[in-house]
């Protein structure tokens, strides 16, 4: 039987990041109720571990460690050899680019010809669509990607949450932010929001 | 401090964004994009971009019956 205290302590600090960890949840596992399979594991994981948490210190941070490790070691053992991702690397600002070779020649210079199609293609991809391309990203850009999209984090707390180098966590966001950006303008050009290459 | 070259600029575009640059760095960045009409028009994009995804893959709702649910499962143990 649990400790009544500790057990209200924990709910008490747990309610208020369940939404943002059920989201990290649903990105990480692309599907609803593996999601919330995912939260209460990996509630009842940071439960049975409370008393190495550390009192005052980051709640959130602590049990979003525990659930993405969760996520990570139960993936490990249904797949045992990451698959090795070898994906051309598209440019930093995929999507300016891309703009740019589209409005070719114009009176008005070319960055402000092209951020405005970038502004209309943005504003008329809906959550659908962006999150549909978030979770096409390849597993290691994915993880990252959803750390920095869904939480803000820093480099250095996405080292340590995943346990890898800033440098890999630095070269994993920058291309999977890239890539991102090329699935969402791949969106766009097969939803007719913008032509497609010549 | 050096001066950067908008090639230079671009290239710390990320770390930029992501606010990871020395404040050494962020210096010279910004001192660019002051000067260069093309160089700030550009990172701005790219900012509105990355706030612009944040917020649409933020919009989360969460199940009604998960905290109960994670309560129960704390009460068996």
């Amino acid at each position: 039987m649990a400790d009544a205290a500790a057990t209200m302590e924990f709910e008490r600090l747990l309610a208020p990041v369940l939404e943002r960890a059920y989201g990290v949840a649903l990105r990480l596992t692309r599907d609803p109720s593996d999601a919330e399979d995912l939260v209460q594991d990996a509630a009842l994981l940071a439960f049975r571990g409370f008393g190495t948490f550390e009192r005052g210190t980051n709640f959130k941070a602590w049990f979003l460690r525990i659930l993405t490790n969760a996520f990570i070691s139960a993936r490990r053992k249904k797949r045992p050899e990451d698959e090795a991702v070898s994906l051309d690397a598209p440019p930093s600002a995929f999507m300016q680019h891309e703009a740019r070779r589209l409005v070719g020649e114009t009176a008005r210079p070319k960055y402000e010809a092209a951020g405005d199609v970038v502004r209309e293609v943005m504003a008329r991809l809906d959550a659908e669509q962006v999150v549909a391309a978030i979770d096409a990203l390849p597993e290691e850009f994915r993880v990252v990607s959803v750390l920095y999209f869904l939480e803000d984090q820093p480099y250095q707390d996405i080292a340590e949450t995943l346990g890898i180098p800033v440098g890999t966590v630095r070269s994993r966001l920058h291309r999977g932010r890239a890539l991102l950006q090329q699935r969402l303008w791949t969106t766009a050009v097969d939803a007719g929001i913008v032509g497609g290459a010549a | 401090m050096n001066r950067l070259t908008c090639e230079q600029t671009f290239a710390q575009l990320d770390d930029y964004l992501d606010r990871e640059l020395t404040p050494v760095e962020l210096e010279e960045v910004e001192q660019h994009l002051h000067l260069c009409d093309e160089c700030a028009g550009e990172f701005r994009i790219e900012q509105e971009v990355l706030d612009d995804i944040r917020r649409k893959v933020r919009r989360i709702r969460l199940p009604a019956e998960l905290m109960a649910r994670i309560s129960a499962s704390l009460a068996r143990l």
